[in-house]
């Protein structure tokens, strides 16, 4: 009675292996077309700008952004020995060009001085109330996205630290990008030089409206200029702050050359060697709608951001 | 006992391959400021296909290809999550009816088609992100990228072959 239940299982237990078997081979031979598949399924999700993407970016730059710091100190070693061996080859030059800059700074900081001095004496006079508290944190960089297509960088401050999206980023230099994602404790600027990347300025004395776009070279594009605009090249170029967000009169960069409808910029910042950050705000980013600052999106927004044209 | 303990340890020396290439992706994420204008850090994640595909194909499978671009793809930033799987598949399929013939031959040979196949896989990289962009990319960068990749190869192969032979090749 037992006997055939027991074949029977036998049976059973034996087909049973030999479809695990041919499963398995189908399974390797699939794989392949199979993760071809999602791959592109993957890149095509991303043109289509999906939340999720974003957030899964975000979680893993959370998620790792403990290892990458411990990168950062190795790297910082090896940066300071290429520089140190760098700096080797020009220290004569480079000795001159420092003594002739501090003697032109220390000229500009009694001009600056005075100033100061000046704008406080004035706005007594006249009751002025600056717009809104700047606020700053300090960042070191963690991690430098791969250089030949993408240009961002990311930052061990995050949520936590009061950093939010489309505040400015800044060296000692100057405008550096926006941020553009935020996760927990880390974020992501989108550097000026990145393809997805635009940003309001003025230029010149005019104070010229503008956007700075990136296009993936070491000089971004200045576009939206009216036809016969008057910009020439060393003309500074300094942050609108138009749509409230980021501070007015950051420096941004200089016109490098201007080739018949091309205007290209020289930024002030080295965008290749940052290490530390600061990132700005005026106070009021909460009142920021979504899609005015784009995040590393695929798409590139199609008019400039709200405020960038007003008159 | 002993039996099963040496089971165990073969098992977390078949990752080696692909910790090498996590190692890999952080390497090329890590802010090292290379002099010059502009910032292209070497692609070590495809150094890191190409030696595996090419020494140890059954410890570097297509799932770790496509694992290890989404890595380098999510943490890069990029909005083209995809984008290096497909690369490193690509390429892990161009080599593997290849790969061994090609690991046999001296080192100026493999370095020879290292090349050739770090100027396609870029290359291609390059095509897909103006398709996806719909504006010119600039190529200054891509073959900069390129040029550092290659020239740092013979240094990445040299570490991986010693890690190969330290710890995968059984006396």
């Amino acid at each position: 009675m037992i006997f055939p239940g027991v074949l029977a299982l036998r049976e059973r237990s034996d087909s049973a292996i030999r479809i695990t078997a041919s499963s398995r081979v189908i399974a390797q031979r699939l794989a392949v077309p199979f993760l071809v598949v999602a791959s592109l399924m993957l890149i095509v999700l991303g043109k289509a700008d999906l939340i999720l993407i974003e957030r899964a970016r975000i979680a893993t730059a959370d998620a790792l952004a403990p290892v990458l710091g411990m990168l950062t100190a190795p790297a910082a070693a090896i940066s300071e020995g290429m520089r140190h061996v760098e700096g080797l080859f020009t220290l004569y030059d480079e000795n001159q060009r420092l003594r002739a800059d501090n003697a032109r700074l220390m000229q500009w900081q009694n001009v600056a001085r005075r100033l100061a001095a000046e704008n406080a004496e004035l706005r007594a006079l006249t009751g002025y109330r600056p717009r809104g508290a700047n606020f700053s944190i300090s960042a070191q960089v963690i991690a430098n996205s791969g250089g030949a297509f993408a240009h961002n960088v990311l930052v061990d401050a995050g949520a936590r630290d009061g950093v939010a999206r489309g505040q400015a980023g800044l060296t000692g230099e100057g405008l550096i990008g926006r941020v553009a994602e935020v996760g927990g404790r880390t974020a992501r600027i989108l550097l000026l030089n990145d393809l997805n990347s635009r940003i309001p300025v003025v230029v010149g004395d005019a104070r010229q409206r503008a956007v700075l776009a990136g296009d993936n070279s070491a000089q971004p594009l200045l576009l939206f200029l009216p036809p016969h605009a008057p910009v020439k090249t060393g003309d500074r170029i300094v942050t609108g702050g138009a749509e409230g967000v980021f501070p007015p009169d950051l420096p941004v960069g200089v016109v490098a050359s201007i080739d018949g409808d091309t205007v290209r910029v020289a930024p002030d910042a080295a965008l290749s060697r940052l290490d530390y950050v600061r990132i700005v705000d005026l106070g009021l980013s909460a009142f920021l709608p979504q899609g005015v600052v784009p995040a590393p999106s695929s798409r590139a927004p199609a008019k400039a951001p709200v405020g960038a044209l007003a008159p | 006992m002993r039996f099963a303990l040496q089971r165990d340890v073969a098992l977390i020396y078949s990752w080696l391959p692909l910790a090498t290439g996590v190692v890999a992706v952080f390497l090329s994420l890590a802010p090292l400021h290379v002099p010059g204008p502009v910032v292209a850090t070497p692609a070590f994640a495809l150094m890191a296909v190409y030696y595996w595909t090419l020494h140890r194909p059954d410890l570097f499978p297509a799932s770790g290809a496509f694992a290890l671009g989404l890595l380098l793809d999510l943490l890069d930033g990029t909005p083209y999550l995809g984008l290096s799987s497909l690369v490193f598949l690509a390429v892990r399929a161009a080599l593997l009816p290849v790969g061994s013939r090609i690991a046999g031959q001296s080192f100026p040979i493999v370095w020879a088609f290292f090349l050739v196949a770090a100027a396609l896989a870029l290359a291609f990289e390059w095509l897909m992100l103006g398709l996806l962009t719909l504006a010119p990319v600039g190529p200054r960068p891509v073959i900069f990228q390129a040029l550092v990749t290659v020239a740092l190869f013979p240094l990445a192969f040299y570490l991986l072959a010693r890690l190969q032979r330290a710890v995968l090749v059984r006396p």
